[in-house]
């Protein structure tokens, strides 16, 4: 399961629409959660709308709150990402199969049981998460406070039996090539990431859309392109559990 | 009108109707308001007290449902914590709810200011004694924290809200970040006893010094937040000082297990209370100058009325 999750205080402002680059993102499998963070003031009409759009395009959650917000929002939204994707696949395979609406149409004690298979799936499907950090000179201030959310998820994730990685990107980039850069590659280990965003150079742009394009392909080129399995087949029957494949193909 | 979009409670009197197990209750009042439902004080069949909680997500709910049954299965000598699961159907619309017994109490921070802080050693002894059944059947509580530990009278003590309750091994599944032990650098958020151990004795912090470790946590830096500035605020409260080892072994999960945590606690205890009762005697001094001065007085009342 691919997650890309976008922080950022504001819209953007070149280069691709982010709307579109979230599709994108949504079509390759991969589901696209943004947060916006505000401290003082608000984030802008514009601001918002962008956000809530960004992520009903990525087929993911929005949601807008303040720094000391975030470390709890980052984890929720990824939490309640991957049960909802779970939750979708599993319906969708329920519709297929029994031309059962959803798991809510079944008696309760079926219920309980797809349930019991679902919670089990959450916690052992592989799982990879994308961190898009907005770091326009408007979020310098709070990137401490990123950054503090980014070790939380991290530590969060390891705790799960599930394998799962997480790697950090910046935006803009130094250069116009390169929309966003690279902080930290693929990591289980939350002591590995190290100090995140000590060489960043502020530019005046925003290049959200770009941004999301980039870190696509990197998904694209480290985790394969094979949609995952789980979304398509779910195993529904407990035996078949430890062979929920993964996502990910070196 | 009765919908649960709105998020507005249901008007007390509203009669949810299982679609499945047609069993019926009256709303009587809401109990309280969550992220994913809300939960209502309600008479099934109109006779007995039960608690109901209605949400929007069927499987969400569900998946508390199948905690609360384990529940069920792991303490058979109780009485069972979930009674039913079905559907109602509100405004043309299915929604899902499940019942569970009522458990009356306060939570422990408003227990121990409205009764007293001496309740605390009874308290601290039944939740742990508590907390070591669930943990020898393999589970952990995991989201401990005042409004969690419902307290009655005489000092019995109930959990509610089993949205934390993970099998060992696995991710803690919700928690209160300042009850976390990942939170203060002490470890990982991997369900084990001693995740309990240390959400307790933060419990007690909280109850007792509730000010100054929100301060803390609020001025630290991430990098410094670390269990030995918790240990800080313990031997500097007059009412902690007396648990300090207790507190320090729970912060760093050194208990054999949960029954040692428990036996630990009431030894710690038994001492606070010898040390009080050595504290509070009267000097050998002090009673003979008494007694001294009742033969004074006597002497002097004789040779007075002679």
């Amino acid at each position: 399961m691919r997650q890309i999750l976008l922080i950022t205080d504001g819209g953007s402002n070149v280069g691709e629409s982010p709307v579109v680059a979230a599709a994108q993102a949504n079509a390759e499998g991969i589901t696209v959660n943004v947060a916006g963070v505000v401290d003082e003031g608000t984030i802008g009409e514009f601001g918002a709308a962008e956000i809530a759009e960004i992520a009903r395009a990525g087929g993911g959650i929005s949601r807008i709150v303040t720094s000391r917000q975030l470390s709890r929002t980052v984890q929720m939204m990824t939490r309640q990402t991957v049960a909802g994707s779970i939750r979708q696949a599993v319906n969708q395979e329920l519709r297929q199969l029994f031309g059962v609406e959803s798991v809510g149409a079944l008696p309760p004690p079926k219920r309980a049981e797809v349930v019991k298979v679902m919670e089990e799936m959450e916690e052992t499907v592989s799982l990879s998460v994308a961190l898009l950090i907005d770091a326009s000179a408007s979020m310098k201030p709070k990137l401490h406070s990123v950054e503090e959310a980014i070790r939380d998820l991290t530590l969060s994730l390891q705790a799960r039996e599930g394998s799962s990685k997480v790697a950090v990107f910046h935006f803009p980039g130094d250069s116009y090539q390169k929309a966003a850069v690279m902080d930290s590659d693929w990591t289980a280990n939350p002591a590995k990431l190290g100090a995140l965003f000590n060489r960043i150079r502020m530019h005046g742009t925003t290049p959200t859309g770009p941004a999301l394009l980039q870190v696509v392909d990197f998904i694209h080129e480290t985790c394969g392109n094979i949609r995952t399995e789980l979304v398509d087949t779910p195993q529904l029957s407990e035996g078949d559990l430890n062979e929920v494949r993964s996502d990910y193909v070196v | 009108m009765t919908t649960l979009s709105d998020k507005k409670p249901l008007p007390p009197g509203t009669k949810l109707v299982g679609k499945w197990n047609g069993k019926s209750y009256h709303l009587e009042r809401l109990l309280g308001l969550g992220a994913n439902g809300q939960v209502y004080l309600a008479l099934a069949g109109g006779r007995s007290v039960c608690a109901v909680k209605i949400g929007l997500e069927a499987a969400e709910l569900q998946g508390e449902a199948n905690i609360l049954a384990s529940l069920n299965i792991l303490e058979k000598q109780r009485r069972p914590f979930l009674l039913d699961v079905d559907d109602a159907v509100l405004d043309g619309k299915d929604v899902p709810f499940y019942v569970m017994r009522y458990i009356p109490g306060s939570p422990v921070k408003d227990h121990l200011r409205a009764n007293g802080s001496h309740w605390f050693g009874v308290i601290g002894y039944r939740l742990l004694e508590r907390l070591a059944a669930l943990h020898e059947a393999g589970w952990v509580f995991g989201d401990i924290k005042s409004d969690n530990v419902l307290v009655t009278d005489y000092g019995q003590v109930e959990l509610v809200d089993y949205g934390g309750m993970t099998a060992k091994g696995r991710s803690i599944r919700q928690f209160t970040e300042i009850y976390d032990r990942g939170y203060w650098s002490a470890g990982t958020r991997i369900a084990d006893p001693a995740y309990d151990w240390f959400a307790v004795a933060i419990l007690w912090l909280h109850c007792f010094d509730g000010k100054r470790l929100t301060q803390l946590s609020r001025t630290l830096i991430p990098q410094n937040r670390h269990p030995r500035e918790l240990m800080k605020l313990v031997r500097s409260n007059p009412r902690l000082k007396p648990m300090e080892a207790w507190m320090d072994k729970a912060f760093a999960g050194r208990f054999l297990d949960s029954r040692d945590a428990c036996a630990n606690w009431r030894e710690t205890i038994r001492e606070t209370h010898s040390a009080k009762a050595k504290a509070s005697q009267v000097p050998a001094w002090m009673a003979g100058l008494f007694a001294a001065s009742i033969v004074l007085c006597a002497t002097a009342a004789v040779w007075l009325f002679h």
